[in-house]
Parts: C-alpha cells; sequence; structure tokens
C-alpha cells in the first residue's frame, strides 16, 4: 500500500510544471517550488497524500542571491515518508503566506523565523516576539547579523594575569598567539 | 514485567513498599575525592618534552580557550621544527571536549581525572592555566582522555605517489615521479593543520601554509602566487627540493610529513605558463629605475637576484658561461630527477619580467671583471662550485678518472663521450648516485645490462644521499658499498686503467673530530671499471677575479668573504648562493632575495646621497 | 523577560486574575514561563514566554567548524544529549557520504538508549516532584546518576558526553564496559518493581494524573506531537522503527502505546520504554562483541574539512520525540545552516498553552512534566 502510495505521488508530482520533484531515496523526497504554488502542494500532500505531519519549516538566508529559502518538512505516517518543499522568496520585503490553516504547527515555526529571519508571514496567528522578547536589533539569523562582532562590542573579556604569566614576562617571554588572533 | 494497563486502578498500599527501605544501609559518598573514570576528561596536562609549540590545539579549540605563550627557556629550533611556545588554557572558556587532545600532532597534550577547581572571586586568575606535566593543583592525578590510535584527528598517512617501475626507467632519462592528480593533491593539502613550521624551517621562508590552503582550496593559481612571493625556482623545487619544511612538519612527529614538495610541483603544473607569468609579474614596478646591475652565473642565486632586481625597475644583464642558463639545476642534477622543460619554465617566467641572460660569456676572459665594474652600478657573482674535487690518490691523473660534475654536465649538453661498460664511483652523497645513476642509464641502454660499482667511505647507518636515492639506485642496478675508502687507481702496464682499489674503513674522524680516514689496510678489494668517477664535492673556479681583485678581495679559507646579505669586501660587489653558502637550491634562492634587498638599499642610499 | 522588566499585573476585583508562572519556579522544567489567566484557580489560558535559555546554537554553529559543534550541540537538550550529537552526526555523514563502521552504529544505539534511560527516570521523577512526591524523584535522579558513571567511563564526560563525530564515535570502549553495563541493567530492572509500587501504580498518582492534560489522537496528529506524548494517544509511531537509522532495524523492541492522551498515558509509556530500552541494550550487549573493527571511518583533517555542498533533513527519536536536524552546506569547512527542531518545541508551547486551557492551576506544572517539556531545546 505504501509503495503504491510513493508511486502515485511520484506521478502526480511530475504531472505538475513548476516544480522539481527529486527522489532522493525511498523516505525522502525534494521538491522545489514555485513561492504561488507551495500552498497549493502543501494542501495536495496533507489533503490527498496523508502527509499530516508539518515536522518543521527551515529558513535558510541566501544573503548573495537575496533570497530566503523556505522549507516545508512533511512526513506521512502512511508511507513513512518525508517530502521537503522548497522554496524561495524575495529577501526583500520577506514577507509570504501562511500555512497555519493547513498545519498548526506552523504557528510556531512562522514565529520563530520571523524573529529570527524577519520573514513576514501573512495570516500567522502570532507574529509577536517569543524568544528575543527584550531584542532590538536586527533579526540575527540574518546572514548580515554578525553576533561575534556584536559580542565583542556589548561585553568585556576577562583580562586574566595570573603569577606565572608575569613571571614568565620578567624572563622576556609571554602571551604570542590570542585565540581570537586564528579565528 | 508487563506493563502497566491504564485501567490499572492502582494500589493505595504499594507505596508502603518502600518503607522497607528504612531497614537498608544508607549510602555514604566519601569525603574523599571520588575517582574518575580512566577516560575522564579533567584539566589539561602537557609534557612540555614533546609539545612543539606548533598551535594545532589553539586552531581546533571550539571555544577559543587556548591562547600561545613564549617561555624563554625552552627550545626554539625552527630547522627541527620546534618552537618556545607552549598552550594555556582559559577555564573560563573551555568545555572539556577533548579536541584539542584529539588534534595534538605530537600527542602531548592530555586531561587527567582531576574534578573540581574553583576559587574566590579575587582568584579569577586562577581559571587561567598553563598546563605542564605536573597537574594544576600542585597534585599529580593520572591522566585520563589522552590520544589512543583510534581518536586520532591527525591524518598520519601520505597520500601515494605513482611513479615509473624499476624496469621502465632503468635505460632512459623520462622522469620517474608521476606527481599528485587534482584530487590527490587536496587529499594530501586537506593534511595541513597550518602549524607553520614549514615557513619557519624553509631557508627562503616559502608561505608553504598558505599554498596549501589554497591547493585544498582548489585554487591552484593562488598557491602560485603564494609561491612566487619567495620562489621564482617553484617548478625546480616542487621537484628536487631538499625539503627542510617536510623535516619540520609537525604532522612529521608521529606520521608522515605533508608533501609539500609534491604539492608545490602539483600547484606549478596546474596552472599554464602564460598564467604562472602573468601571477610572477604582480606587483612589478612601472618605472624604469635607470640602474644597471650585472649578475655573473645564471643558477638559482643569480637568476633569483635578477628576478628580484628586474621586478623592481632594475636594468638587469646576467652573464652564462655555458650554452644554456640555470647552472647546476641544468647541468648537475639528471634529467630523470628535474625534466628541461620545467626548467625553462622557471627561467621564462624570470625573463619575462625583463632580465636579460647573455649565455656563452665567460666573464674573466670574454669581459673582465673591471669591465663590468665601469659599466655597472653593482655586480653580483653567483658562480657557483664547477669544479669537482680530487681524491689525489695514486693514478687518479689518469685520463679515464674523471669528475663527477663535468660529466653530468656533458650528459646535459650532450656532448658523447665513451660509456664505459663498467664503472666505479667515489663518493656517497648525493651527486654520487646522479652521476652513479646517470651512468647506469646509459649503460642500460647501450649494452643492455648496468655495471656500476659506488663506494662511499660513510657507513649506511650514517649516510650522506637520501636513502630513496639510495633504495632507487639499487633497483637500477646500482652497487653501492659502505665503509670503503679509495686506495689507488688501478692502471696496468698498457696503461690502461683497471678499477679502483679500497680499503676497510675503520674510522673517518680522529679524536679531535677532524676529517682524518683510518683503513685496515688488510681489507682490500679491487673493483675493476674502465672508469673511475670522483664524486667528493666541488669548489668553485675563481680564476675570473683576476689577480689585482682577488687581492682586493678578503677570503676565508680559500673561499670568498661574504655576509649573510652576500656583501663583500669590495663595496660594488656581491656574491650569492653555493660559491659563498650553499648547499641547495633553496639556500641560493633565498641567498638571491638578500642579496637583492641589500643591493636595492644600497642602490637607494647611493641616489639619495646623490641628490 | 528580565525581572526588572515585568510590570506589575493590576488585579481587577474579581475572581480573574493573572499570574506569572516561572521563570523560575518548582514546577517549571529549566528556565521557562507561562502568563497564566486564572479565574479562581480554573486557567482561561496561557501564554508561553520563552528565551531564558537561548544561546544561539544556530547561529553559533555558522561561525565554527564542522567538527567544533560536536561539542556544542548536546548543550541543546540537557536531559539527553546524546540523540543531538548522533543526529548532527548523521547529517553530516550523509552529506559527506560516509559510510560509518558497523561498530560505530551500535556504539551509538547504546548511548542512545542509555540517554533515553537516564531522560526518562528525570521525567517521571519529575513529575512526581509536581505533585508532591519527592521520594520517586531522589531515586529516578539517584538512579540516572549510575547511568551517568557509565557514560563517564564509556565517553570520559557524566552529562555532555560530545562522544559521537561524524564517521562514529571517538573512542571504543574500555574493558569489560559491557560487563558493567550489563550489572546497571539488571540492577534498574531490579528497580522497575519498586519504581511501579511507589509510583507507577500508586493510586495517589493514577487518580491524580488520569484524564489531566488530555489529548486526542487527532489533536495530536493535529498539532505535531510526536514521541511518547503521540504514543500515548494510541498511534504506534516511533522514528527508530519507521525511519530507522543506525542499527535499530536490527533491534526487537516494541513501540509501546497507552489510549488515554492524559498525563497518566504518557507516564506509562515512558514507564514502558525504561523497558524496551532495557531491552535494546541487552540485544547490544549480547550482539557489539561480534561487531569487530574500527569506531569511525577515516575522516578529513577536522581543520580542513569541506562539506559538500547540500542539504539534509535528518531525523532521531529522543526521549522527547521527533528531533530532527536541517543541515545545509555550501561547500563550506564550517556549516551554512543548522536548523534543529527540538521536539518539545511543539509540546512546551502550542500544546501546552491548549491544553492548559481548563485545567486547574495546580496541573500545570504536572501537565508540562507529563509532556516531558525541555525548554532548552525550544530556545536553543
Ligand atoms: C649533481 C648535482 C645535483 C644536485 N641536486 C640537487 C637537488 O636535488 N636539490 C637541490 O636543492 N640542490 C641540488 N644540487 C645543488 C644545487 O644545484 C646548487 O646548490 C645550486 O644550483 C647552486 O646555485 P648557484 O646559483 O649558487 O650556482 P650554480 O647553479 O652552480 O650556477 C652557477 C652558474 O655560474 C656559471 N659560471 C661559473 N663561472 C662563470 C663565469 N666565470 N662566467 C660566467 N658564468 C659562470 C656556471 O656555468 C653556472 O651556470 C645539486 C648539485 C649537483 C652538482
Ligand atoms: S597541538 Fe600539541 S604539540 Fe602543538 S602546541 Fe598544542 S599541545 Fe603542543
Ligand atoms: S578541551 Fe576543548 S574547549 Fe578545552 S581547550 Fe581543549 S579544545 Fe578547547
Amino acid at each position: 500500500m505504501s509503495k503504491e502510495l510513493n508511486l502515485w505521488l511520484d506521478d502526480l508530482l511530475k504531472d505538475i510544471k513548476i516544480i522539481q520533484f527529486k527522489r532522493k531515496n525511498s523516505r525522502r523526497v525534494r521538491i522545489d517550488i514555485a513561492p504561488e504554488a507551495l500552498p497549493a502542494l502543501l494542501e495536495l500532500l496533507q489533503g490527498r497524500a496523508s502527509y499530516v505531519h508539518l515536522s518543521a519549516i527551515s529558513c535558510v538566508d541566501w544573503i548573495e542571491e537575496n533570497e530566503f529559502e523556505l522549507v516545508y518538512h512533511v512526513w506521512s505516517y502512511e508511507t513513512n515518508s518525508l517530502v521537503s518543499a522548497h522554496t524561495r522568496i524575495s529577501r526583500e520585503p520577506g514577507v509570504y503566506l501562511s500555512v497555519y490553516d493547513l498545519y498548526t504547527p506552523a504557528a510556531f515555526f512562522e514565529r520563530d523565523i520571523h524573529e529570527m529571519f524577519g520573514v513576514y508571514f501573512e495570516g500567522s496567528p502570532d507574529m509577536e516576539k517569543f524568544i528575543l522578547t527584550e531584542w532590538n536589533g536586527p533579526p540575527p539569523m540574518r546572514k548580515d547579523f554578525d553576533s561575534e562582532a556584536f559580542v565583542n562590542q556589548t561585553f568585556n573579556w576577562e583580562e586574566y594575569h595570573p603569577q606565572w604569566l608575569k613571571d614568565i614576562e620578567a624572563e622576556g617571554g609571554g602571551i604570542t598567539t590570542r585565540p581570537e588572533d586564528v579565528r | 514485567m508487563s506493563d502497566i494497563s491504564y485501567k490499572d486502578k492502582g494500589s493505595i498500599l504499594g507505596p508502603f513498599k518502600s518503607l522497607s527501605f528504612f531497614s537498608r544501609k544508607p549510602v555514604t559518598e566519601p569525603f574523599e575525592p571520588r575517582i574518575a573514570a580512566d577516560n575522564y576528561r579533567g584539566f589539561h596536562v602537557n609534557d612540555w618534552d614533546v609539545c612543539i609549540g606548533c598551535s594545532t590545539c589553539q586552531k581546533v579549540c571550539d571555544n577559543a580557550a587556548i591562547t600561545m605563550i613564549k617561555i624563554p627557556g625552552l627550545p626554539d629550533d625552527p630547522v627541527m621544527g620546534i618552537r618556545n611556545e607552549r598552550p594555556a588554557i582559559d577555564y573560563g572558556r573551555c568545555c572539556w571536549c577533548g579536541l584539542c587532545v584529539d588534534i595534538c600532532p605530537t600527542s602531548s597534550i592530555s586531561l587527567t581525572q582531576e574534578y573540581v577547581h574553583t576559587c574566590r572571586e579575587n582568584e579569577l586568575d586562577s581559571y587561567f592555566i598553563l598546563p605542564d606535566p605536573n597537574g594544576m593543583h600542585n597534585k599529580l592525578f593520572p591522566k585520563g582522555w589522552s590520544k589512543t590510535g583510534d581518536a586520532d584527528l591527525v591524518d598520519l598517512e601520505r597520500q601515494p605517489m605513482a611513479e615509473m617501475e624499476p624496469q621502465s626507467r632503468s635505460d632512459n632519462f623520462d622522469e620517474i615521479v608521476d606527481g599528485f592528480t587534482k584530487q590527490q593533491a587536496i587529499i594530501e593539502a586537506s593534511r595541513c593543520v597550518q602549524c607553520g613550521m614549514c615557513h619557519d624551517s624553509c631557508p627562503t621562508n616559502m608561505h608553504a601554509p598558505e599554498y596549501i590552503r589554497a591547493i585544498w582550496e582548489g585554487d591552484a593559481e593562488e598557491a602560485v602566487r603564494q609561491m612566487y612571493r619567495t620562489n621564482p625556482f617553484s617548478h625546480v623545487c616542487g621537484r628536487v627540493c631538499t625539503h627542510r619544511c617536510e623535516t619540520a612538519c609537525s604532522i612529521g612527529r608521529r606520521g608522515d610529513p605533508v608533501a609539500i614538495r609534491w604539492l608545490k610541483r602539483y600547484a606549478m603544473d596546474a596552472v599554464s605558463d602564460e598564467r604562472v607569468r602573468e601571477i610572477a609579474a604582480e606587483g612589478k614596478a612601472d618605472f624604469v629605475s635607470g640602474k644597471k646591475i650585472a649578475i655573473i652565473g645564471s643558477g638559482p642565486a643569480g637568476l633569483t637576484t635578477a628576478f628580484d632586481l628586474a621586478k623592481n625597475g632594475h636594468a638587469v644583464t646576467v652573464y652564462e658561461a655555458l650554452h644554456k642558463p640555470g647552472g647546476m639545476t641544468r647541468y648537475g642534477i639528471p634529467e630523470y630527477r628535474l625534466p628541461y622543460d620545467r626548467l625553462d619554465a622557471d627561467i621564462d617566467v624570470i625573463k619575462s619580467v625583463g632580465v636579460r641572460i647573455e649565455c656563452n660569456v665567460r666573464i674573466g676572459s670574454d669581459i673582465t671583471m673591471e669591465q663590468l665594474r665601469q659599466d655597472f652600478d653593482a655586480v653580483v657573482v653567483a658562480i657557483g662550485l664547477q669544479q669537482g674535487r680530487s681524491t689525489r690518490i695514486p693514478g687518479s691523473d689518469h685520463e679515464q678518472v674523471r669528475a663527477s660534475v663535468d660529466l653530468l654536465r656533458m650528459i646535459t649538453a650532450g656532448e658523447s663521450f665513451d660509456v664505459p661498460e663498467s664503472v666505479v664511483v667515489i663518493g656517497g652523497g648525493n651527486v654520487a648516485m646522479d652521476i652513479a645513476r646517470s651512468l647506469a642509464r646509459m649503460q642500460k641502454s647501450q649494452y643492455g645490462k648496468v655495471a656500476v660499482t659506488v663506494s662511499a667511505l660513510e657507513d649506511f647507518d650514517h649516510f650522506l644521499a637520501d636513502p630513496e636515492e639510495v633504495k632507487e639506485a639499487r633497483e637500477e642496478g646500482v652497487v653501492i658499498l659502505d665503509s670503503r675508502g679509495p686506495k689507488e687507481c688501478v692502471i696496468d702496464k698498457n696503461g690502461k686503467l683497471e678499477g679502483l682499489t679500497t680499503l676497510g674503513v675503520i674510522s673517518i674522524f680522529d679524536d679531535d673530530g677532524r676529517f682524518a680516514p683510518s683503513y685496515d689496510e688488510v681489507d682490500e678489494q679491487l673493483h675493476h671499471g674502465g672508469m673511475v668517477i670522483e664524486s667528493i664535492g666541488q669548489m668553485s673556479d675563481i680564476s675570473l677575479f683576476g689577480e689585482e681583485l682577488t687581492e682586493e678581495l678578503e677570503w676565508n679559507r680559500g673561499r670568498l668573504q661574504a655576509d649573510e646579505d652576500g656583501v663583500t669586501s669590495v663595496s660594488w660587489l656581491w656574491s650569492a648562493g653555493d660559491m659563498v653558502h650553499g648547499p641547495d637550491v633553496v639556500h641560493a634562492v633565498a641567498d638571491g632575495h638578500r642579496v637583492a634587498a641589500s643591493i636595492e638599499t644600497y642602490l637607494n642610499e647611493g641616489s639619495s646621497n646623490n641628490e | 523577560m528580565r525581572p526588572e522588566n515585568y510590570e506589575a499585573i493590576k488585579q481587577p476585583p474579581s475572581n480573574e486574575f493573572e499570574l506569572n508562572f516561572g521563570p523560575n519556579h518548582p514546577g517549571i522544567e529549566g528556565n521557562y514561563a507561562f502568563r497564566v489567566k486564572l479565574n479562581g484557580d480554573e486557567v482561561l489560558s496561557a501564554r508561553a514566554d520563552a528565551g531564558y535559555l537561548h544561546r544561539g546554537f544556530e547561529k553559533l554553529m555558522e561561525g565554527r567548524l564542522w567538527i567544533q559543534n560536536i561539542a556544542l550541540v548536546p548543550r541543546i537538550c540537557v536531559p539527553d544529549p546524546v540523540p543531538m550529537e548522533v543526529c548532527y552526526s548523521l547529517a553530516i555523514e550523509e552529506l559527506c557520504g560516509l559510510e560509518i563502521p558497523e561498530r560505530a552504529q551500535w556504539l551509538r544505539v547504546m548511548q542512545l538508549e542509555m540517554s533515553r534511560l537516564a531522560a526518562h527516570l528525570f521525567a517521571f521523577g519529575g513529575h512526581a516532584a509536581t505533585t508532591g512526591m519527592y521520594t520517586p524523584m531522589f531515586w529516578g535522579v539517584a538512579d540516572r546518576d549510575l547511568i551517568l558513571d557509565r557514560f563517564e567511563e564509556l565517553t570520559g564526560g557524566r552529562v555532555y558526553s560530545i562522544y559521537n563525530i561524524p564517521g562514529g564515535v571517538r573512542r571504543d570502549m574500555p574493558d569489560g564496559f559491557l560487563d558493567r553495563l550489563g550489572a546497571l541493567l539488571d540492577y534498574l530492572d531490579s528497580r522497575l518493581p519498586d519504581y511501579d509500587s511507589l509510583f507507577f501504580r500508586n493510586q495517589v498518582f493514577i487518580r491524580r494524573a488520569r484524564d489531566v492534560g488530555a489529548m486526542t489522537q487527532e489533536q495530536a496528529l493535529k498539532w505535531g506531537v510526536t514521541g511518547p506524548n503521540l504514543r500515548a494517544t494510541g498511534l504506534a509511531f516511533d522514528v527508530r522503527r519507521d525511519d530507522p537509522y543506525l542499527a535499530y532495524e536490527k533491534i526487537d523492541f516494541d513501540v509501546v502505546t497507552q489510549p488515554g492522551g492524559d498525563a497518566l498515558s504518557r507516564n506509562l509509556v515512558r514507564r514502558a520504554e525504561l523497558k524496551q530500552s532495557i531491552r535494546i541494550l541487552r540485544q547490544v550487549i549480547k550482539h557489539l562483541p561480534s561487531v569487530k573493527g574500527a569506531v569511525r571511518c577515516p575522516i578529513p583533517n577536522p581543520l580542513a574539512w569541506n562539506v559538500p555542498a547540500g542539504e539534509t533533513y535528518t531525523r532521531v527519536e529522543s526521549s522527547k520525540g521527533e528531533l530532527a536536524y536541517y543541515v545545509v552546506s555550501n561547500g563550506g569547512d564550517k556549516p551554512y545552516r543548522v536548523h534543529v527542531r527540538g521536539p518539545s518545541s511543539m509540546h512546551a508551547v502550542q500544546v501546552l498553552e491548549k491544553l492548559a486551557v481548563g485545567s486547574r492551576l495546580e496541573d500545570i506544572a504536572q501537565i508540562m512534566f507529563s509532556l516531558d517539556a525541555c525548554p532548552p531545546e525550544v530556545d536553543r
């Protein structure tokens, strides 16, 4: 039964024009699809092909291409297989549609992506801050946010100067390479 | 024990069962620190005698917890690949992952079975520790997490190098070594831990970490760019360098050093000659200085000096006595180790930055030194060591007793001579191997069989030639005898050379360490040969200076006196390469750079004085 | 939110009022908070407030070499760290096409089940404490410590073992390890009846937990619930069996379910899984000695390791449910992106918010612990 479903899915998806379809193995399928067609695809996968579990939505910042990639990982408990549907949206303004009405878990992932990448999901139930309640800087997971620089500007490192180091310095030795020099 | 059913109503009395625990003996933790597991990842200890200060631990540390500290008094020897630095750990950052332990090329660092360090607020300095072999609280706990065979993150094995089998190489001068494929080069380059020991040990301080990294990144052009920062003889060095870098390589402490020389060769071969010329020309001065420099000798020392000075906008002319430029890299090193077209490629690059090379001009006879002095702003003599030394044993003045460098030069120049059916070589160094193996090839192709005997003073434990040379020579049919001292070149009554008699060596040096071989007179052998070749060292032909200049110059035991920068006692004259320093190509290159820099300063000072 | 930024909640003169529950509260797992609206002690709504444990792991990982992250990932889930290491390693292995040795696969299964046992002991002990029963908590934590002893011996670390590495594991087991593990399993086996009489079959617990925080299977599926919480609604799904990895295909174990979907069912599932994990570990002990060979395949120098460009979504079954890593490489020596799908990100947020409604204030802690919500996994 699950095999047939898989075959059926392969056939079905091959017919849709705007998408690219790649079966990675018997339990993993990758689909690349235009953003305007993705909700329909998910509806199809959920309603007609038993992919009822939204495992996660992942966001990737392809800053050089000025795009965000959104990946919807959906799982079918019937065929025991995972479809990862990839789509790309423009980084500016970074707005997309919520799939909350299809998948309840989307609310969490969309809120997270909004907070971390600044992508706004229209129709998502809750775009409020969640983890970074007191953060007013740029969405930190964006590639152009340099967290190390932020830390160095914001915090002081502990400066150690133990006796053994003083002794070595007295003999003409001492620190040659700090860890930050080799990063 | 079956699972509990959802319908199970449970029991209200069940919990009372635990009352029975009242009768159990309580668990008491002893006050003594408990013993940690054998593998525990506690605090660092570092065996300072083994640690070489390579700072690889610092690079792998995921928490930027390691600072390198220079400690005066510890050995500091770039040639051996040892720095007087040791890692110190910030326990405010360390997470005790032990990656430093697993990567350490020497296995010097490990973690102990100690659990606890704490302190009062005003003692935060105690979190910064310089691990030594003694443990951090004046008490040595047993080692916990240390390097084991299955845990090594360093790849100890080198990529195999494909080469010709002895049968197919023994009658021709084709290059033996194939060179790395791209895939192999990337894997080999990936073994590097970027410690920079190679850079420090290299006479010309090649940027090996940088070019290895570039090769690993698949960017051979960048690798070439890094090489040309310090070495215009990169094709040559990629093939025949004595690779001190590999001796210093920290991976070589426990495994095969990274094949730095072959990586250099790979990158040079991977980039087209034309592209190499463009890269080499980067940074060339866009003006003409109007200064003229003459360089005598087109070996690596002379040509490197020329390359640097030409790039700085000076007019450089190199005079070479022989037909073609290259010096010993052409007329000494045999073609099976260094194909001429690769040497030509290096020299073409040097010419392309504007160096003029005039061959077939012997200074001293064709042009005098005095003339050069008049025509040029500075003169460099880099004439190498062209004359073979003689043993001066009886019979060594026979015409069939020859010098190895003369024969090697003839072979390169294509000058014909009668290849003897059997030959004896005196000497145990790399030059002896070169001539022995070259003649073996010629014998094999002319007579179908090899009859070359090498007789060396040293025993195999103290041999001068590289082990690979010895191995390959034997594979090609050369017979190598160790601990034999030359006694006499035997000449029969018709005046024909019969061979060489040798004596067994008792010792080579006297009690004061001076060279004074003593022989066992009873242990005498005759090695038949229609030719005896002396290969016991070379010297400079200094006749070019003429009497007056020779007088004026300072000498040091027959060698021209020149400082590190090649400055001689005569203001307009510099000297570089084998004739003053030696002993190999990369030293000659390093010398060339120093001399060029010194001349540059001289010229600048001169011009500012004139203004 | 920092305390100084709390605004005093103005209480209307009625039974309805709001309460900050957490972030430092014995009834909260980790540091986590709820803002609860109450009518008397009945919960009208609950809103999760996270971020107290946000360490920015996903961002940090983008700035570190592939291998350096092995020391980072276990910290994402304190009580059950091993699945983090394994899942991350599996992802890299897939991207690199590394074939890990069979012995390493079994060693990984071994650690995963040891970690599951430790986590489940923690979970039921914690649950007991929320209902005022502290002895089971002490027992659970004390017995977990014995597992940590074995971790210390195997991996050099008690909690964060950092034992897995892309390509396998970092070292082979010490001599005699399996014997000592076997002895520990015998001990834990003998403890199960104790746990039962004190807790799982204790009428006080059963009556207290039955119907609390209940969801139907339909709801669970809709809300993205996984792991023991999903199995407690009667659906027999387990990544180990249904999307198998490592050596799990060669191992016999039952995917245990319970019908109630409530706090009781969830605990009973975990109770049954203690037994299943012991069963799996016994098979490992039996089988492992016959699997000879290396514990790691050759891997490149960690300082010069470019992972081929690509992406993968790798899943494992953690003690809390479906754990997944979405790992993207652009061919460089550091990850381009790592997205961690912690199972608790579902049941510690939306699911808990929903289940709390209509329950009583004192049940919130119970619900949270019965769901085995792990805030550090949410915060990352
Ligand atoms: C057989 C042999 C094998 C070797 N193998 C290696 C090896 O594998 N690796 C390595 O690193 N090194 C090797 N060496 C050493 C290396 O070749 C030399 O160290 C290096 O070439 C020295 O460079 P140089 O520029 O000082 O002198 P040379 O290379 O000797 O060049 C001097 C040049 O000056 C010219 N010259 C001399 N007198 C005059 C004059 N009066 N007028 C004009 N021109 C003149 C000579 O013809 C010659 O071309 C080998 C040497 C020999 C002899
Ligand atoms: S890696 Fe090892 S040898 Fe190198 S500095 Fe660190 S401890 Fe010393
Ligand atoms: S144990 Fe890990 S964190 Fe500590 S110094 Fe070594 S590499 Fe750095």
